[in-house]
């Protein structure tokens, strides 16, 4: 299928393009890491209150550091004037979204997994028990930021001011995400974990939505 | 009849919003019918 | 224009009426006596901005669909008075609380919700005082309304899911299903009223927004010459 290959292609040229300078990865992961540590600073939580707060605190920390990383995602395409030849170079606009949102969710995942050990030792938040269903609610939390971020980083690349516009347009719209994974982590990471299954269909529910909505409008986000 | 200055404060500060916004797109209508005036004079006298 | 000033006109006296009806004729509330009277503006206003919101909606849908600027002219009048209309629920429903719950504001799921759709709007607005083209700031936030518009329900759904710990309040539960025949015919004729109210506003600020895309037309014209 070529919108599957296409994709394929774009996407292998995303992970070149990051991997081979790192720059976003190393960046993110040390914003989140900042901004893990001034939390504590600004709250200084028991041990109790860590467990209760700390998954929220977490998944802001995730949310500002997307808003952040999501920035170059295409303006660097612009920078290089290379969109208007992608476009004609692929039949389907659908499938740069598609490349472009996998290796941002790639991206966010990993900061993600090289930030929860240090999460856990630093807000004393054991995260072994229910590792798998706390990666399972990470990668649907992180493909929905990617998926909207995605879409709104092709509108505010276009505007003037575009690095104060991202978060505001792209924070309020992640409120769902944000509410929901706070709160089903939290419940994962209680001493009693409950793996809250309304919640993790929730966010699935809410990448299909948004998924479906850039697959019908994405070809004219990127309209010249 | 316990409450009643909050029902009016709500009232009050209520009509009060949107009589200020009534306001701003009024006062932005004006400035702009005069620019659309000043504008079409000054066309027919450059052509 | 004499259409217009007819609008205003049944808009006012509509209003003014409803206002009337809402302190006299409605019977005062047995519980929580007269705050309760709040309830005709504050969620009427609610209905008439959800139905601006949605009209934004229906604007921004057309506009990327067949590109005509009367759509985008609706896009942005929609938004504004929305927001104007959210504004002021947001400012009647803490007076209510207060009173009736002992605090300001509770992030309550209505008012949370309505919280985030009003900053959404603003998020609307901004982008487009951001964007100088006409042509791409119509798309562009016809857009983002739309991404906006689509994420109300799962906003509202998140917050009343997993939000609220405390049970619901009693005033909102009751709307609707305990509520006294005149409460409801007042309430009812009180929505119409800030509907008209709203359509009022509404084409007002299209009408100024015809103007204004008329004057950057003739704006530049004149500068061509």
């Amino acid at each position: 299928m070529s919108l599957l290959s296409n994709t394929a292609v774009l996407l292998g040229k995303e992970l070149r393009t990051e991997f081979r300078s790192r720059e976003l990865l190393t960046t993110t992961v040390v914003f989140i890491l900042v901004v893990l540590i001034l939390f504590s600073f600004a709250i200084s939580p028991t041990s109790e209150e860590s467990r209760e707060f700390g998954p929220g605190l977490l998944w802001l920390a995730i949310l500002f550091a997307a808003s952040l990383m999501l920035q170059p995602c295409f303006l660097r395409e612009q920078h290089n004037d290379t969109l208007s030849s992608l476009r004609l170079a692929v039949g389907d606009p659908f499938s740069i979204f598609l490349a472009k949102l996998s290796a941002n969710t790639l991206f966010l995942l990993v900061t993600e997994i090289l930030m929860l050990p240090l999460f856990a030792i630093f807000y004393n938040v054991p995260i072994l028990p229910e590792l798998h269903y706390l990666l399972l609610v990470l990668f649907l939390g992180s493909l929905g930021i990617s998926i909207a971020g995605t879409a709104l980083s092709a509108i505010s690349a276009q505007a003037r001011m575009r690095e104060l516009l991202l978060p505001l347009l792209l924070l309020p719209l992640l409120t769902p995400i944000l509410v929901v994974s706070a709160t089903v982590s939290v419940s994962l990471l209680d001493r009693q974990p409950i793996v809250q299954w309304k919640g993790i269909a929730f966010l699935a529910a809410f990448d299909v939505v948004f998924l479906t909505a850039l697959w019908l409008f994405g070809e004219y986000l990127l309209e010249e | 009849m316990k409450n009643l200055d909050s029902v009016f404060a709500a009232y009050l500060i209520g009509w009060g919003v949107f009589f200020l916004f009534y306001l701003t797109v009024a006062r932005r209508t004006s400035a702009v019918r005069a620019e659309l005036e000043r504008l079409k004079n000054q066309l027919p006298k450059a052509k | 224009m004499t259409k217009r000033i007819i609008l205003a006109a049944v808009a006012i006296l509509l209003v003014i009426a409803s206002a009337y009806a809402s302190f006299f004729i409605a019977p005062t509330e047995r519980t929580m006596g007269v705050i309760q009277r709040i309830f005709y503006f504050h969620v009427a206003s609610a209905w008439a901005g959800f139905t601006a919101f949605f009209l934004c909606f229906i604007g921004n849908l057309l506009y990327v669909w067949r590109r005509k600027q009367q759509y985008d002219w609706l896009g942005v009048s929609g938004a504004e008075v929305g927001l104007a209309f959210t504004t002021v629920v947001l400012i009647t429903g803490p007076i209510w609380a207060h009173p009736v719950w002992g605090i300001w504001w509770t992030w309550d799921a209505r008012l949370t919700s309505t919280f985030v759709l009003w900053l959404l709007y603003v998020s609307y607005l901004l982008l487009r005082t951001l964007v100088e083209e006409p042509d791409r700031r119509a798309l562009l936030s016809s857009l983002f309304g739309i991404f906006a518009f689509i994420d109300v329900p799962l906003v509202s759904g998140a917050i009343r899911w997993w939000r609220t710990q405390h049970p619901q309040p009693v005033i909102m539960g009751g709307q609707g299903s305990g509520l006294d025949p005149t409460m409801k015919a007042v309430f009812f004729f009180s929505a119409f009223a800030m509907h008209v109210f709203m359509a009022f506003l509404l084409v007002e600020r299209y009408a100024l927004e015809r103007m204004q895309t008329e004057a950057d037309f003739l704006a530049r014209e004149v500068e061509a010459q």
